[in-house]
Formats: C-alpha cells, sequence, structure tokens
C-alpha cells in the first residue's frame, strides 16, 4: 500500500471534506514555514501523528512510508550540529558541539519532518478528485483544478516507470552509478530521458483523451458532484487557524 | 475514441467522475450529467462499479470505463483503436461482444482498428483493409483475398517446421516459489522448468502472474519461499519499448552490449524493417518500430535464455513473422524462450509448451493438452478456435 496516494476511509478527517484538510495543511505548513518555537513544531507534529492515527486503520504503514523523510531529517539534524559555531560549546566529537548547533539542527530537522508528514498525511485523507471539485467550486479556474488532479495521477507513474528503467538498464548490463562528473550526464540520458519520454507518452494519451472530451470547449463545466461545506470542515478550519495564531505569536513573542 | 492502453486514458480517479466527465466539459445540467453517466454504466455492464477507484479496475474493466466515457457523450460514432490489444483474451472477448451489442442494439457507428479480425466477422463488418497509406475497400467475404493480395495474413502467424526437441539441459527451474505483493499473493507453490531448445508459452488473465513470472526468472524479484535457479544469460524484452530505449541513435542503441560490424548490423535492420534508420532517435520511432528495435537488441546478443512480454502487441503480421522466425533461430541454435502474449493463436502454433497461469490455478503441457484443459472449464477464449480465422 503506498501512502504517497489518497487512501479511503471514514474515520478522523475523512469525515470532512478536502478544503478541511487543505486548511489543515495550511496550518501545518505555517508552523513548519513560518516558525515558531521548537515546542510548537514538536506539538503540531505529535498533532500530525494523532491525526494520521485516528483517520488510518493502520498507522504503521503511514510511519513506514516516512522512513526516508526521518533519515534525511536526522542528516540534517547532524550536519547543522557539526556546522554551526555560535552559542556554548557542549562538548568535542572533533568538532565543538553547540547549543545553538543542536538547536538549529533540530529547528531544521523538524521543520522538514512536519512538513512532510503533513502533506503525506493531506495526500493520505484528501480524495483529490473532490479536492479538485471544491477548488473550482469555490472559484479556481477548472483547467487549474485539473492540473492538480494530474499531477496526482501521475506520482505513482513516475514512481513505477523509474522502477521499470532501473530493471531494464540492469538486464542489459548498464550501470548508471555516478562517481565522476561525466557519469551525471550518463546517468542523466539512462535514467531521466526514457522516465520523462514515458512521461511526456502518457501526457500525450491523456490530454486526446480529454480533448477527445471536450475539456475546455467552455469556459466553465457543470459538476456532478456539488461540494458542502460540513461541521467537520469548520473543525478543521479552527484547528488550522489555532496553529497559525500559535505560530505567529511564538515567533512574535519568543514563547516556547 | 477509445485508445488501446486502458491505463492511458483515464483522467481521474473514480469510475463516475471519469464517465461524468465529457458530460460536464458540455456544461450539461447536473442532473443530465447524472442520467448519463448512469445510462453510459448500464450500457457496458459496470453499473456496479461506479464508486470504485479507477485505479483498482482490471485492464478489461478500465477498457469498458473508456468506452462508457465515450458513449456518455452520446457521440454519433465511436473511433477505437486496437481496443482490445493489452487486454487478455476473456476481457478482450467481452469487450468485443460489447462492441457488438453497440453496433446491434444500439445501433452505434464503430470505427475500429484492429489486427484480431475473426470475432469482429460474425457482426459483418465492413472492412477497409490499409498498407503504407493505401485502402483496399471490400466486404468481409473478400477481405482474406485482399489481405493475402496484399502479403499480409489474417490468423495467426504459423510457426512452420517444428524445430528440435528440447534438450535435457534445463535453464531455468522454479521450484515450490511464492510470491505475492503485500495483501496480494500472485504465484502459490509453482515448480516450473525451462530446457534449452524450447519455446515456453505463457498465457492467462491480466494479473494472473504472467509478468511477475518473468520477473522471477530475470530475478528482478525475489521469491518468497521456494527457489529460482538460472543456468543460462538471461535478456528480457519489457512490454513498453520506450522503457529500455536508452541510447541517441539506433546504431548505438543496439551497440550497447558492443559494438557490431557494420554489415551486421544493417542486416539485423534490414529484418527488422528498420534499415534506413540506423542514425535516426530510437525514441522518434513508431511504437512498433521501438518494439522490434528492442527486440533486435535482446535478440542480437544471443541469450541463452530470452524473455518476452508481449512483444507482438501492434504489430502486423509481417512483423510478427519477423519475431517468430528470431525465436524460431535461438531454439533451433539450443536458446530457450520464455514468450508472454495474449496472441493465442501464435503461441498455440508456435510454443512447444504452454503455462496457463492465473495466480493459483496452473495449467501446463503441450498446447493442444492446455487448450482442451482450458474449453472443459469454459476458457475458451484462451483458446485459438475463439480467435483463428484459419488459413483462407
Amino acid at each position: 500500500m503506498a501512502f504517497t496516494e489518497y487512501q479511503s476511509g471514514t474515520r478522523g478527517l475523512h469525515r470532512g471534506g478536502p478544503l478541511g484538510s487543505l486548511a489543515i495543511l495550511c496550518g501545518f505548513l505555517v508552523v513548519g514555514l513560518v516558525g515558531g518555537g521548537l515546542a510548537v513544531r514538536a506539538a503540531a507534529l505529535i498533532c500530525v501523528f494523532g491525526l494520521a492515527a485516528v483517520s488510518s486503520e493502520r498507522l504503521w504503514p503511514f510511519f513506514r512510508s516516512l522512513r526516508f523523510v526521518l533519515t534525511f531529517a536526522v542528516v540534517l539534524f547532524v550536519a547543522q550540529a557539526l556546522s554551526v559555531r555560535d552559542g556554548r560549546t557542549l562538548f568535542h566529537v572533533g568538532v565543538s558541539i553547540t547549543d545553538e548547533g543542536l538547536r538549529a539542527g533540530a529547528q531544521m530537522a523538524l521543520r522538514f519532518f512536519l512538513i512532510i508528514s503533513s502533506s503525506f498525511l493531506f495526500v493520505l485523507v484528501t480524495d483529490p478528485d473532490r479536492l479538485a471539485n471544491a477548488m473550482i467550486r469555490f472559484g479556481v479556474p477548472y483547467r487549474y483544478g485539473f492540473v492538480f488532479i494530474l499531477a496526482l495521477r501521475f506520482v505513482p507513474f513516475f514512481r513505477d516507470e523509474l522502477r521499470t528503467v532501473r530493471e531494464a538498464q540492469r538486464m542489459r548490463g548498464i550501470r548508471t552509478r555516478i562517481r565522476r562528473l561525466s557519469d551525471v550526464r550518463r546517468a542523466v540520458r539512462y535514467t531521466f530521458v526514457p522516465v520523462l519520454v514515458s512521461g511526456l507518452v502518457r501526457v500525450d494519451s491523456i490530454a486526446m483523451s480529454m480533448k477527445g472530451r471536450c475539456f475546455g470547449l467552455h469556459r466553465t463545466r457543470s459538476q456532478l458532484e456539488k461540494i458542502r461545506l460540513g461541521w467537520a470542515d469548520g473543525w478543521a478550519v479552527l484547528l488550522a487557524a489555532l496553529w497559525v495564531t500559535m505560530s505567529v505569536l511564538s515567533r512574535r513573542y519568543g514563547w516556547f | 475514441m477509445v485508445q488501446q492502453d486502458p491505463d492511458a486514458q483515464v483522467c481521474t480517479l473514480r469510475v463516475r467522475s471519469e464517465v461524468a466527465f465529457g458530460p460536464e466539459n458540455l456544461c450539461l445540467p447536473t442532473v443530465d450529467v447524472r442520467r448519463r453517466v448512469d445510462d453510459a454504466l448500464a450500457i457496458v455492464g459496470i453499473a456496479g462499479l461506479a464508486d470504485r477507484k479507477t485505479t483498482t479496475l482490471s485492464g478489461g474493466e478500465k477498457q469498458r470505463l473508456a468506452i462508457a466515457s465515450i458513449l456518455a457523450m452520446q457521440p454519433s460514432a465511436v473511433l477505437l483503436d486496437e481496443p482490445t490489444a493489452n487486454l487478455d483474451p476473456m476481457a478482450a472477448k467481452q469487450i468485443l461482444e460489447l462492441l457488438g451489442r453497440l453496433h446491434q442494439e444500439e445501433e452505434r457507428t464503430l470505427v475500429i482498428v484492429e489486427h484480431r479480425l475473426a470475432p469482429l466477422m460474425r457482426y459483418a463488418p465492413r472492412l477497409l483493409v490499409m498498407d503504407e497509406g493505401r485502402i483496399v475497400d471490400r466486404r468481409a467475404a473478400r477481405v482474406r483475398h485482399d489481405l493475402l493480395a496484399l502479403g499480409l495474413r489474417t490468423g495467426g502467424v504459423k510457426a512452420g517446421q517444428a524445430g528440435p526437441a528440447a534438450s535435457a539441459r534445463t535453464h531455468v527451474s522454479l521450484r515450490d516459489v511464492s510470491f505475492g505483493y503485500p495483501g496480494q499473493p500472485v504465484i502459490d507453490q509453482l515448480s516450473l522448468q525451462v530446457r534449452a531448445g524450447e519455446i515456453l508459452g505463457v498465457i492467462g488473465p491480466n494479473g494472473g502472474g504472467k509478468t511477475t513470472l518473468l520477473r522471477l526468472i530475470a530475478m528482478l524479484e525475489k521469491p518468497e519461499s521456494g527457489c529460482v535457479e538460472r543456468d543460462a544469460d538471461v535478456r528480457m524484452v519489457f512490454q513498453h519499448p520506450h522503457q529500455q530505449i536508452f541510447e541517441r541513435s539506433v546504431r548505438c542503441e543496439l551497440d550497447i552490449e558492443g559494438t557490431l560490424s557494420d554489415e551486421a548490423r544493417a542486416a539485423i535492420l534490414a529484418e527488422a524493417r528498420l534499415d534506413g534508420l540506423e542514425e535516426a532517435a530510437p525514441l522518434s520511432l513508431s511504437l512498433g518500430e521501438q518494439r522490434r528495435l528492442t527486440v533486435a537488441s535482446a535478440v542480437r546478443t544471443e541469450p541463452a535464455l530470452l524473455l518476452l512480454d508481449e512483444p507482438f502487441i501492434g504489430q502486423d503480421r509481417r512483423n510478427v513473422a519477423w519475431m517468430v522466425g528470431r525465436l524460431l533461430t535461438r531454439r533451433a541454435r539450443g536458446g530457450s524462450v520464455v514468450l508472454v502474449s495474449h496472441d493465442i493463436p501464435l503461441v498455440g502454433s508456435l510454443c512447444d509448451r504452454l503455462v496457463y497461469l492465473n495466480r493459483n490455478v496452473v495449467i501446463t503441457g503441450e498446447p493442444e493438452a492446455v487448450f482442451e484443459r482450458l474449453r472443459g472449464q469454459g476458457l475458451s477464449a484462451f483458446t485459438p478456435s475463439f480467435w483463428d480465422e484459419g488459413e483462407p
């Protein structure tokens, strides 16, 4: 089961509509990007996991999908801790580790982990069709709404294509490890080009399919499904507003 | 227009929204959109799938969905570009029956590009035979004559003389192999051998485990239990050619695994009907040409074991005949071939043995014996008689 794809359900955030999920994502992105103290970001991260727990039948696959993100977050933390010289020296491991370095590393790692995990949560609980419909209903031009749907459709496609291309390389004895700068060109040609061409072929087919069904014929289009805001969306917006407020206040007054 | 690849034409993520896509673009009132969606789904027989995610549909269901999406637009004619090319024989049979129903009961005009004509003949279609831009317009009764005049044939390409008997040497041995994806068992305790000098055909429904079997033999997947032993160098031709084309010219592509002499390269290209394209960018070739290039690239290394995943899709009979010739040459030289194909008449006449694979249902044996058992199980779509037009 791929957790970079929407999983249908009836619990937690699934009860609300796509706009509620979008509001919550925006709330967490503000905490991740605008800032606040370490405690605010850590609390937001716990909230993300809590929402994933109540919205998903099984939590473990959600964590498993974040393994690579966690690894990268740890790398960010270590890199910051080793490179920041400001602050009070706490101990030496060949280089001085300072309290500022640890703080900066934790901030960066948390920021990265929060942004990615909240995005994963959003994808997990948001039906892209319904989100696009909601966006169109609330004023986004429908062409842009469908760009969003198609972009999401291509995520698993590119993942599968990359895997197949790498396997095809193996079957022909092609190695694309990058050891020198010149290897980059070879890797691009042998990996990026076939994947890109696959993508373009698919785009061409889908464009033909859409055009064949009169996409873009009129300035507007009708919608089979009417998206309405429900009470769950109200709670979601409230929660998002709470996190934005916390983030702004924390940054403004240096709280937490 | 309904395209060849059922995956490549779905724009949305739900069956209902996919069918509604066209009528919504026409700005029809919601009530009309809903009525058209319900009608179209009912006509193609997938009304029960209306709330399913499109990604969970089988190939046949996706093709029905594509047809429903077009019907919801209420067009005066529907164009279909090889609508069964990527489908297993059972799904293809159902699609062809659906098309027949649309033609007879709904009185729709259908324009179908198709290589496999036999199942369509019963609807007495008007046939246009095209070759290099030339059209021959004849009724069904004369079409075989016309095809012969063009040097084409409608039925399965016959393998001709049988090659030498498979030797005792085993190239691949699978013992009690099981494999699956999370929550989805695919192969269950499969034991199978591929002998030197043998062409083994693999048939079965989409999702039955055919490609997975090739991947296990190629050791791109590790079995969950059991073991795969291979005593031969292997080349694999994937289903989609653009995934395994890497170089900037046809010449470089053929030379990836060692430079060929100009004469040898020219001979390979001429045989594959790619002559004159030596300096062309491979990805600018037509899909059929790309497929022939990937087969030629694999065959030129003379691997002891050749794995082919649906190499005949989109090829006319002349090109299929070339591929068949290459496979027979491999067999005559003691190589072995594992061939996954939905072209039942062809695998029936070409292969020494067949494996019908549908997850835990495995039928192995000589082609006639396998077809006999499939007929007994009501799977006539997997037997040549359903598809073969016979000799004119």
